[in-house]
């Protein structure tokens, strides 16, 4: 019996939660930014239609290009506790969303359960957006589509709006992104001049004639394959000394471009060939680790 | 020299380095608490500063409501007379400073809660964008004394967890108070858009 009941109440606790929106705590948001640099609206629960989404992510991406303000947005059914001024405000807080040195995040909350439209500014907005204009933004711009459940409407609005206001407000200084670029490239020539180095070593030594030690002396003949095996070609390879005449003769082991395992038939596999969105050379973005205040404000709709 | 005096001086040295080092940690401990303190006062002040001009819109459109309004600007200029310096920050000293500041608070709660009866007022401008500041304040506010709290406590950890417990002693750092969490009279007045 008392089994009985305790999966009966658990059922009842899966019914529950099912029927209810989801919770979301901090760590529940994905952060699409990460991933891909040129995204910044999470929208977990599709409230928000993709369009929307793109035309959002395309005005952020061209306001941070210039202004260098980084801007989270995040669209969901509802918050774990309820209160959507700490909710975003945490969300920046420990995203660290911004640039370190100039605090210029901005954290958009829109939670349908809750009813509210929240923005949080990090410190170094809070001069640039002062929370009347942020209040400003919300009744004029989107609390009256919001209030109609036209998420996409309110909120693509809202988001001109913030990019009206704030375009043209600061420069882009210091970007982290180029310092990324730099170290990248900086990395790159690094591996880059090593492969050429190892090349030219090997070029040097390995080409030795082991009878008349005459450095640059193999020339390569013949090969023949001996064994198949797993994947792994052994052939026989054929050297001939330039100088002296020797014939000097080396197993060599290669990957078989052929084989496709133990299980494979006869069947051709293309390449599995992602058609992502981060496919196309987009690189994962990073917050800059802004900190956060408790500037900006809030409304219900 | 004999060996057991090299050693005692190299226990000496050793000593001194870890005391002096330690000495240094606190004091940078404690200058971050006294900043979190001074942010505290500082958002507060603000709240402060923003009342004149809410009072002022308000008595244009609910000018008999003079009792309330009253109240308010009474409130503002008892706790705005009191400041406290960070050195000596002591528990009923926090106390008073969180009482004032919470009559402040509830004082104001009164007068958002009248406006609700004066349609004109609510749709004006400045006044939405006065209360959008307020707003943005007590959340400020919230978030620096969240911020002091957690300063603080990490220092009170500090200086009284052994071995440092006793640079702290010799040296004169005090525990420091927390805030209390809001109550009653201290909650901040809920604004209703």
């Amino acid at each position: 019996m008392r089994k009985l009941l305790f999966i009966l109440t658990f059922i009842g606790l899966l019914g529950g939660i099912s029927l209810q929106a989801k919770e979301y705590t901090i760590q529940e948001i994905p952060m699409v930014h990460l991933q891909d640099r040129t995204r910044y609206v999470s929208n977990p629960d599709n409230i928000l239609s993709p369009s929307a989404v793109a035309t959002m992510d395309s005005i952020l991406y061209a306001l941070e290009e210039k202004t260098g303000i980084q801007t989270l947005v995040v669209a969901v059914t509802g918050i774990e506790g309820g209160d959507c001024f700490d909710f975003a405000y945490r969300l920046g807080k420990e995203m660290g969303v911004g640039q370190k040195e100039r605090d210029n995040g901005l954290v958009i909350l829109l939670s349908t359960d809750e009813r509210c439209i929240q923005f949080a500014t990090g410190y170094g907005l809070e001069g640039v957006l002062p929370d009347a204009i942020c209040k400003r933004i919300q009744s004029r711009y989107m609390v009256k589509h919001l209030g109609k459940e036209d998420w996409n409407t309110g909120m693509v609005e809202g988001i001109r709006a913030v990019n009206a206001y704030l375009d043209g407000s600061m420069e882009n200084i210091g970007g982290q992104e180029e310092d990324d670029d730099t170290a990248i490239l900086i990395f790159l020539a690094f591996i880059f001049g090593g492969v050429i180095l190892f090349t030219l070593i090997v070029a040097y030594f390995g080409n030795r004639c082991p009878k008349c030690k005459k450095r640059h002396a193999l020339q390569r003949v013949s090969s023949q394959v001996v064994s198949r095996k797993l994947g792994v070609i052994t052939s026989e390879v054929t050297y001939l000394c330039k100088y002296c005449g020797h014939r000097h003769v080396t197993k060599e082991q290669s990957s078989d471009p052929n084989f496709r395992g133990p299980r494979g038939g006869s069947t051709i596999f293309m390449g599995g060939g992602g058609f992502g969105r981060g496919g196309g050379g987009f690189s994962g973005g990073s917050f800059g680790g802004g900190s956060f205040g408790g500037g900006g404000a809030g409304s219900r709709f | 020299m004999k060996k057991s005096t090299i050693i005692l001086i190299a226990i000496i040295a050793i000593a001194a380095i870890w005391g002096v080092s330690a000495y240094n940690g606190l004091v940078k401990m404690d200058e971050s608490v006294n900043t979190a303190w001074s942010n505290v006062e500082n958002q507060y002040q603000r709240r402060a500063d923003l009342i004149p001009n809410l009072v002022n819109t308000v008595k244009g459109y609910a000018a008999h409501e003079k009792e309330t309004l009253e109240a308010v600007m009474a409130a503002r200029s008892k706790a705005t007379q009191m400041t406290i310096d960070a050195d000596n920050l002591t528990p009923e000293k926090l106390q008073e400073y969180q009482k004032a500041q919470g009559e402040i608070g509830s004082a104001l709660g009164r007068l958002l809660a009248i406006t609700e009866a004066y349609p004109d007022l609510k749709a004006n401008e400045n006044f939405k964008e006065l209360q959008a500041q307020l707003e943005g304040t007590e959340n400020r506010i919230s978030v620096e004394r969240r911020n002091f709290n957690e300063v603080a406590r990490t220092y009170n950890t500090s200086i009284r967890t052994f071995p440092k417990t006793i640079i702290a002693g010799m040296c004169g750092f005090d525990k420091r108070p927390y805030f209390e969490a809001e109550e009653g009279a201290n909650k901040a007045p809920e604004v209703k858009f």
